[in-house]
């Protein structure tokens, strides 16, 4: 960087769109190679576990997904995730559905309602909730929260257990896909929250005052003007938090009975399935052949959740235009 | 018979329309937040559950005085608002609760087992039935900082890396990496664990060791990393960049100067949310590292513990002791998780107040 004070104009020089120097040529090749790192990254996951699982798929056929069986002392064994995948499913809407209440009302409250100093501590309780590691809340969900849900379920089938969905053959309600579900919420709510509280401080504040000045009320600028401009944004929050739910393992092997006989809508009942924490609890004394059935089951749920995710982003990213 | 206006309507000279209708309305207002708690604790002296007396009694007798009282204080839309207001305040308050719950059985059960030796022994010679004097998670926190020390020296470079491709660059490749950084946040950390077995374990190149459950959790880190990242690159102004190529900086001295300098807290937040990201992961540990009673400081040499694995094993055994020691474990984790999430929030901090200045 040596400069000639004397010369009062620089020398010409061509005027050049592509990097020239040599360390700008490195900053964008090295660049360049992180990036395509983590393309190879992704698709050596992917083809891999796709090899290690195909002999899975091969010997499983179509009943791999629809199945309820699992037995490998038989010959040849018998592997097939049906009611796994259905747990796995079934969780996460339910989860869902106790969360998005939730999370929509504290990120309103968070952005509309608490001023300014409160809001901003209540989006740090949020923010570190979502930060919680899942085993914690998993020995939380086993210890502390699964004997008081187990007596709320207990009302609930008193009280409606005329109901199917509400119904118990047993006495045990701890264990089950109501209690797990309530876990996965307390999971999802931080994230949904988060997006919608991201989504709510970004609609434009004037679309919310012309609402006001027009007379309309705190329901019905909500109703008529938040919800229907934020609606994108919080569909893909929640569809993220459904990915994340699906994928969620420790905390549901903790509070729930993975039990192969399919359990299509009975929440109290002690039996459900969840994908991730039956790799969890098998793959410990599985032979090849189950680590081959366990390896595909993980496939299945990757390709379920990589479908919601890439959905949600999508909506995400339709949702906010003002972006980019 | 439609009334032909003249002139337009003028507002009658005593309407305030800012002014509650009624004039009565900081009465009502105490009423009605005071008297649902009272009608609940009425409910519970006389024997209802707590949880029956919030919803069956406390959450009715708010929403109908709440309905009065809107009505009374500004008409017809009072009530709406109301109703909107107190369920808005009633999710609001269950997510607090359960929050509150979490860290309060967390921070008063982990306290009972903590102490000093907690922090600095390992578990060699410990079943789960030892009494907590002795014994500790001391191996497993080396093993937590060791484990996740590899995954952020591996990822961190990395993830931001492929952060300044999506941002500094204009490579054709960037949709796509930024849709593959997207799919990876989706991948179950059980199988980035499975993945990381079968590669290395279940084919008998290793026995477990730390680094696979390093190399499990690299996955899992890395689009947090390049996504805040990203973030952080993608809010300094393109002013700035363009200021230093045009006084004829080249683009990694620009870069260097220029850019990083201003989202060097945003970079900082990305390492600091990354390892919050897995220094909690148990799954993808528990198949790649496995679990070790001894103090293990090699990373590339043997089962390693790690407070998530230790947790889990504690908690599965389901004795008192266990249980307490997992507790403990557990509050060890969150100890580490709030400082992490605490610094990330003071440098974020100072980046605000060093914005309102330009």
């Amino acid at each position: 960087m040596s400069q000639n004070e004397t010369t009062a104009a620089p020398e010409r020089r061509s005027l050049r769109a592509k990097p020239f120097a040599k360390a700008d040529r490195i900053f964008y090749r090295v660049s360049t190679i992180a990036a395509n790192s983590s393309i190879v990254l992704v698709s050596l996951i992917l083809i891999f576990l796709g090899i290690r699982a195909w002999p899975a798929f091969e010997s499983q056929g179509i009943g791999f997904v629809f199945g309820s069986t699992w037995n490998t002392s038989v010959e040849p064994i018998v592997m097939q995730i049906g009611p796994m995948l259905w747990g796995s499913i079934l969780l996460s809407i339910l989860g869902v559905m106790l969360a998005v209440p939730m999370a929509i009302s504290i990120a309103y409250f968070i952005v509309f309602m608490a001023g300014k100093k409160l809001g901003s501590s209540v989006s740090v309780l949020v923010d570190l909730l979502a930060a919680l590691p899942s085993i914690v809340l998993g020995l939380w969900g086993l210890l502390v929260f699964s004997p008081v849900a187990a007596d709320w379920a207990k009302m609930l089938h008193d009280a409606l257990g005329f109901i199917p969905i509400f119904a118990n053959s047993g006495d045990n309600f701890l264990r089950s896909p109501f209690i797990a579900s309530w876990v996965v919420a307390v999971m999802i709510v931080p994230i949904i929250a988060s997006i919608t509280r991201e989504i709510f401080s970004q609609l434009d504040r004037e679309l919310i005052s012309a609402s006001l000045a027009l007379g309309a009320g705190r329901w019905s600028t909500f109703r008529r003007v938040i919800l229907p401009t934020a609606a994108g944004g919080i569909v893909g929050g929640v569809l993220l938090g459904l990915g994340r739910a699906l994928g969620e393992t420790v905390a549901i092997y903790f509070v729930l009975n993975l039990i192969f006989d399919i359990n299509i809508f009975n929440i109290l009942e002690p039996k459900g399935g969840s994908v991730a924490s039956m790799i969890m609890s098998k793959f410990g004394e599985a032979s090849t052949a189950e680590v081959s059935g366990l390896m595909a089951a993980g496939v299945v749920l990757f390709l379920v959740t990589l479908f919601v995710n890439m959905l949600a982003s999508y909506i995400v990213a339709k949702a906010q235009p003002w972006r980019k | 018979m439609e009334k032909v206006i003249t002139a337009p309507v003028a507002r009658p000279a005593t309407a305030e329309p800012w002014k509650r209708v009624a004039p009565a309305s900081r009465l009502m207002l105490i009423v009605a937040s005071v008297a649902p708690a009272a009608f609940g604790a009425l409910a519970m002296v006389l024997g209802l559950r707590f949880e029956l007396a919030l919803l069956f009694v406390f959450l009715p007798v708010q929403l109908v005085l709440g309905v009065i009282a809107g009505r009374r204080i500004s008409g017809k839309r009072g009530q709406s608002d109301a109703i909107l207001q107190i369920f808005i305040i009633f999710f609001a308050a269950t997510v607090f609760v359960l929050l509150v719950s979490v860290v309060w059985s967390v921070i008063e059960s982990g306290a009972k087992a903590i102490s000093w030796q907690f922090f600095t022994q390992n578990n060699v010679y410990i079943s789960p039935t030892t009494s907590l004097e002795y014994g500790g998670v001391g191996h497993a926190i080396i093993g937590t900082l060791l484990v996740v020390l590899l995954s952020t020296v591996v990822t961190v470079p990395l993830g931001i890396a492929t952060a300044i491709y999506l941002t500094e660059t204009r490579g054709r490749s960037r949709s796509v990496v930024r849709t593959l950084i997207q799919a990876m946040s989706g991948l179950p950390s059980v199988v980035s664990g499975l993945f990381i077995y079968a590669l290395f374990i279940a084919s008998g190149i290793t026995q477990y060791v730390g680094w696979a459950g390093s190399l499990a959790l690299i996955p899992l880190m890395l689009p947090t990393v390049t996504r805040v990242a990203e973030e952080s690159l993608f809010l300094v102004p393109q002013e700035l960049r363009n200021g230093a190529l045009a006084l004829g900086a080249p683009a990694w001295r620009a870069f260097w100067i220029v850019t990083m300098p201003a989202a060097k807290s945003g970079l900082i937040t990305a390492v600091l949310l990354g390892i919050a990201r897995i220094i909690g992961e148990t799954a993808p540990l528990v198949i790649t590292t496995f679990a070790a009673n001894s103090t293990n400081y090699n990373v590339f040499n043997g089962p390693i513990a790690t407070l998530p694995t230790y947790l889990y094993q504690f908690t599965a055994y389901g004795y008192d002791t266990s249980i307490q020691r997992a507790w403990g474990a557990a509050l060890v984790i969150l100890i580490l998780v709030a400082v992490l999430f605490v610094s990330a929030r003071v440098i974020t901090r100072k980046k605000k107040t060093s914005k309102k200045v330009k």
